[in-house]
């Protein structure tokens, strides 16, 4: 039996690459022998995270600075990866905000009350608007050569509500709690929306499209905060960062061929109790 | 190389225990199970798990294979087979419960199947198949898995448990599916969801795959349908990626969910099919 999760050669985007799970997407894409291109804002280094790739895998990983909220940018990108690659096989639609609530205090402006309309604003242009972007210029190009694969990570909160018990602290008045942001649900609910779209839309073109629904991943976040999720999920513990890396390749590759339109939650269960 | 990634959805090292190993979908599933290092327990009906034996172990050896010939119904002979097995077996990793009578004895493409005339006998196969199979083998194996601490239990079920068939696709022709199979295996999607939730404080994880149309084309047989046939179309038409689906097209998801791969992934009901159900 072929090895039916190869990405061998594939050329990979993955927005949001240089992200904490962007860059372990980006590692699964080239641990089955695709090529991952980071792209992320200046800030977040992209560059120098794909070196890191490239080396260790020894695979012509690059980063591509973009502003993926600018169709000029995301076309700009298109062609230099077309000029490089000549050829383009997976859209990762990774790249969404989402600050840190558990740790936080002074986020009064989290609450729903109080959102800022230049928060919101942002969260969606980064979380859909990019993800349309991507899927428009990028998602057509794997639509001309009638094969490609899109993967939306969308998150467990685009299958339940957020608790917002989680991250409440004591002693601090009722409005002044921060919460899980708005938008996150939002986007995240409506990747999923996306993610049907386009699974009809390009079914003639051989692009599948489907969802990964990850649920939180243990990043040193409190104590307190930690033991209170943990009650939440069967598994009774937070994912490692790792372990979204089986279903980026499961979905990428043509171990999934019969699969498009579909949400692969992997949240250890916490949306099944 | 990468061994790592390469390891990931390996199975090498596991023991697998498959029901329905002789059916149609079952000889696919334990085909990729050993060419992907597990160990397998092949448990099936008919005398054709002789036959499926030597082609197996022909093509992949049989010091990884062993097949036990039961039939399930008999729940005191089916409980003799599993102790002889859980004799020489520290553990199970990995229990897929891939068995499902599909015939005319559970009402499939026969007149007497239908929600108007289905019998009470067609409505216990139904439950024996898609429930109290799995939950039986589930508490037999599960004692080790608890004890160790680690186990993957994956129970087939059908996108029939979330859709219902749609009486026009099945109009003028002699099929039927009957109404206790989509009972049945969404009752097995609850009874996935119920352990993952009770178990898996102890590192148990259990899933359901759920198949989009796999119609058997290839053997002669109750609930085969020809090459050819125009109901083909009709399902093919049906889905998104407008065709149905081969059976090594669900070898991804088995892996992925029987592997460590999906270390993180537990009660989750993951749907084979073509997009059938987005529509």
């Amino acid at each position: 039996m072929d090895n039916i999760f190869s990405l061998q050669d594939r050329v990979a985007i993955i927005t949001g690459g240089a992200g904490l799970l962007g860059q372990k997407h980006a590692e699964a894409i080239a641990h089955q022998g695709g090529i991952p291109i980071l792209v992320d804002l200046e800030s977040s280094n992209p560059e120098s995270k794909a070196g890191v790739l490239a080396k260790k895998y020894d695979v012509d990983a690059t980063g591509y600075i973009t502003d993926i909220t600018k169709p000029d940018q995301v076309q700009r990108l298109l062609d230099s990866i077309l000029e490089h690659y000549n050829r383009i096989d997976i859209l990762i639609n990774n790249a969404a905000n989402n600050p840190k609530v558990e740790a936080g205090l002074g986020q009064a402006w989290s609450r729903l009350e109080n959102f800022p309309m230049d928060i919101w604003e942002k969260d969606i242009s980064v979380g859909l608007t990019g993800a349309f972007l991507c899927s428009q210029i990028i998602g057509s190009e794997l639509a001309r050569n009638k094969k490609g694969v899109i993967v939306n990570i969308a998150s467990d909160l685009a299958v339940i509500a957020p608790d917002q018990r989680l991250y409440r602290h004591e002693g601090v008045p009722d409005n002044f709690q921060a919460v899980k942001p708005v938008t996150y649900s939002v986007v995240k609910t409506g990747l999923i929306g996306l993610t049907r779209y386009l699974a009809t839309y390009w079914a003639d073109y051989g692009v599948r499209v489907n969802a990964i629904s990850p649920g939180g991943v243990y990043n040193k976040q409190p104590d307190e905060f930690v033991q209170r999720i943990n009650k939440l999920i069967p598994l009774a513990r937070m994912a490692d960062v790792s372990e979204y890396q089986g279903a980026i390749i499961f979905l990428c590759s043509d171990a999934s061929s019969y699969m498009t339109g579909f949400n692969l939650v992997i949240d250890g269960g916490r949306s099944s109790w | 190389m990468n061994l790592q990634a390469n390891t990931l959805f390996s199975l090498k090292g596991k023991t697998v225990l498959l029901t329905g190993a002789s059916g149609f979908l079952g000889n696919t599933f334990a085909k990729a199970l050993l060419a992907n290092d597990a160990r397998l327990i092949a448990l099936g009906r008919s005398e054709k798990l002789e036959t499926n034996f030597e082609q197996w172990s022909s093509e992949f050896g049989a010091d990884n294979l062993q097949i036990h010939t039961v039939d399930m119904y008999d729940i005191s002979a089916l409980d003799k087979v599993l102790n002889r097995i859980l004799e020489n077996e520290t553990i199970v990793d990995v229990l897929i419960n891939n068995a499902h009578e599909l015939g005319p004895n559970t009402g499939f493409n026969t007149d007497v199947g239908t929600l108007e005339n289905a019998t009470l006998d067609q409505w216990y196969r139904h439950f024996a198949g898609g429930l109290y199979w799995p939950a039986f083998t589930v508490q037999k194996l599960g004692v080790a898995m608890k004890e160790y601490h680690r186990g993957s239990i994956i129970n087939i079920s059908t996108m029939y448990a979330t859709v219902a068939p749609n009486p026009h696709l099945y109009e003028e022709t002699a099929f039927i599916n009957p109404p206790g199979y989509s009972a049945a295996k969404a009752g097995m999607l609850a009874f996935t969801r119920y352990v993952a939730s009770f178990w898996g404080k102890y590192g148990i994880r259990a899933n359901a795959i759920l198949p989009g149309p796999f119609s058997n084309t290839e053997d002669e047989g109750p609930n085969s349908v020809k090459k050819g046939d125009f109901f083909l179309n009709r399902l093919a038409n049906r889905t998104t990626l407008g065709r149905i689906g081969q059976p090594i097209e669900l070898v991804g998801a088995l892996l992925f969910l029987a592997s460590d791969a999906s270390s993180f992934v537990t009660g989750h009901a993951l749907a084979v099919d073509g997009g059938w159900t987005i529509t």
